[in-house]
């Protein structure tokens, strides 16, 4: 069974928000909603400063605290690893909200269900990939199966040693070159 | 914040219910006379729990929408919402049916009322716990929060009980002492707890240092000091150690009783502490939800 996950390499992201618009055309989000977003950071002193741009979205975390206190198991993690909402069973109290400690959810305010990512799940079951990776202009992103040593994620992450953006707060799987 | 006014409201009157369950029960056992004191305490008791829930209902927009769905709201039971959903449930079954034995003035079933009385405390911990498990809320994620609501809640339960109890009978209020000399307790342990937990925190961790810096000196300040601290705790404090300073005085005849009522400590010192102890708590659960600064990730 596959274990997806993806490489982020913000080194080559631009900030052109190409993946974010693909993910509300995928997702059919309004303007204001999405699953991505960007965060800036500056790190060192004049004159040797780096800019990053960290796209950040769901991290599909194993043993994830959106899943665990979600009390009407809604949110529930997939044999292959994704963790996806049951929009039929969601009862909008953002219980899942408040516990990720990423803010990668939003609340669909005319459905009142609370979303994220979702790995493109089901452009992934038919074997493609997701919106965001497939979009993106300078391939900053790759995805694909984490247990299998051969695949193209799987290298990634070892050529680049990306790693998830907090370690220390339970593992993720979308890991980031920085 | 994900979670606003109406959890902030929910949690107060989950835990106004508990406590006003918990208080009519002891008053119960140890005021046989003061009836009408565990009559308020009973029939509030379901009453605030249900428009808890009501609020709750109202933020839940997915549910709102679809209510078949809070049937799913019992199967994940890893998550502390679910284990709350089984506790209130108890607990507001045991609150309705002591409420309408009372209501038609029938004896109670004594293992209903203890099991009532345990799932008032359970309903009142849980509440703490609901955001004491997050722990990308650091300024939650501490033991002491649990703590920190049971007191609040028992306390907030005996200020509507108090406040119920003194509008229908103005002298019973000043023949219930030891509930005055409990809820003095409580106050002053919820100021001790609130200044350890922010002590504790906020030396362990940089995002619950910066949820407490909004509460003592950012942008929650004035609503911490003046409508927490002062208001919520200290304005009660004083007066309810005022009274209890002065009723040491009379000995608890009838004409004490009497005294102590017509002067000029009738009901209005009891509704004006037990008011501001009931604002205090509301405060006390929107300020946590309101300074609740997430683990910074990046
Ligand atoms: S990143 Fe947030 S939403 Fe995604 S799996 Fe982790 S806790 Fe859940
Ligand atoms: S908002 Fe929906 S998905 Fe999130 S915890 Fe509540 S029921 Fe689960």
């Amino acid at each position: 069974m596959a274990r997806y996950g993806m490489v982020i390499d913000t080194r080559k992201c631009v900030g052109c928000y190409a993946c974010r618009v693909s993910c509300q055309m995928q997702n059919e989000l309004p303007v204001e909603e999405s699953y991505i977003k960007f965060y800036e950071k500056e790190t060192g002193v004049f004159p040797n400063v780096k800019n990053e741009i960290i796209p950040v979205q769901c991290q599909h975390c194993e043993d994830a605290p959106c899943v665990s206190v979600c009390p009407t198991k809604a949110t529930y993690t997939t044999k292959e690893g994704i963790v996806l909402v049951d929009s039929d069973k969601c009862i909008g109290c953002k219980y899942c909200m408040v516990a990720c400690h990423y803010g990668a959810r939003t609340q669909d305010h005319n459905t009142g269900v609370v979303e994220k990512c979702r790995f493109c799940a089901e452009l992934v079951a038919e074997g493609k990939q997701p919106a965001c990776v497939s979009t993106c202009i300078s391939n900053a992103r790759i995805f694909g199966d984490l247990d299998d040593p051969n695949s193209e994620v799987s290298k990634a992450i070892i050529k680049m040693n990306a790693q998830p953006l907090r370690p220390d707060l339970g593992k993720a799987k979308i890991y980031y070159v920085r | 914040m994900v979670w606003g006014t109406i959890i902030a409201a929910y949690l107060f009157l989950a835990g106004l219910s508990a406590g006003a369950f918990l208080t009519s029960s002891y008053a119960a056992r140890k005021y046989p006379d003061a009836k009408t004191v565990r009559i308020v305490g009973r029939l509030i008791s379901p009453i605030f729990m249900g428009i808890g829930l009501l609020l709750l209902i109202v933020d839940a927009e997915a549910g709102l929408k679809d209510p078949l769905r809070f049937i799913y709201l019992f199967t994940n039971f890893s998550s502390v919402m679910t284990i709350g959903t089984y506790f209130i449930s108890f607990f507001m079954m045991a609150a309705a049916y002591i409420a309408l034995m009372e209501l038609l003035k029938k004896d109670t079933n004594k293992i209903v009322e203890y099991v009532g009385i345990v799932f008032a405390v359970a309903t009142a911990i849980y509440t703490g716990f609901l955001i004491g498990v997050i722990g990308a809320v650091p300024l939650w994620n501490t033991a002491i929060l649990p703590i920190l609501f049971v007191v609040s809640a028992f306390s907030t339960g005996i200020a509507g009980t108090m406040i119920g109890s003194a509008i229908l009978d103005k002298k019973v209020i000043h023949q219930v002492m030891s509930i005055k000399k409990i809820h003095l307790t409580l106050l002053i342990s919820e100021i001790f707890l609130i200044f350890t937990m922010f002590l504790i925190t906020s030396s362990t961790n940089e995002s619950a240092a910066q949820s407490v810096s909004l509460l003592l000196s950012g942008e929650y300040s004035t609503l911490f000091w003046i409508g927490l601290i002062v208001i919520g705790l200290m304005v009660p404090i004083s007066i309810e150690a005022l009274e209890l300073w002065n009723s040491s005085k009379f000995h608890q005849s009838q004409a004490g009783i009497e005294v102590a009522a017509s002067g000029f400590q009738g009901i209005t010192s009891t509704l004006i502490t037990e008011s501001a102890v009931l604002a205090g708590g509301f405060i006390l659960r929107y300020l946590l939800l309101a300074a609740a600064v997430p683990v910074i990730f990046l």
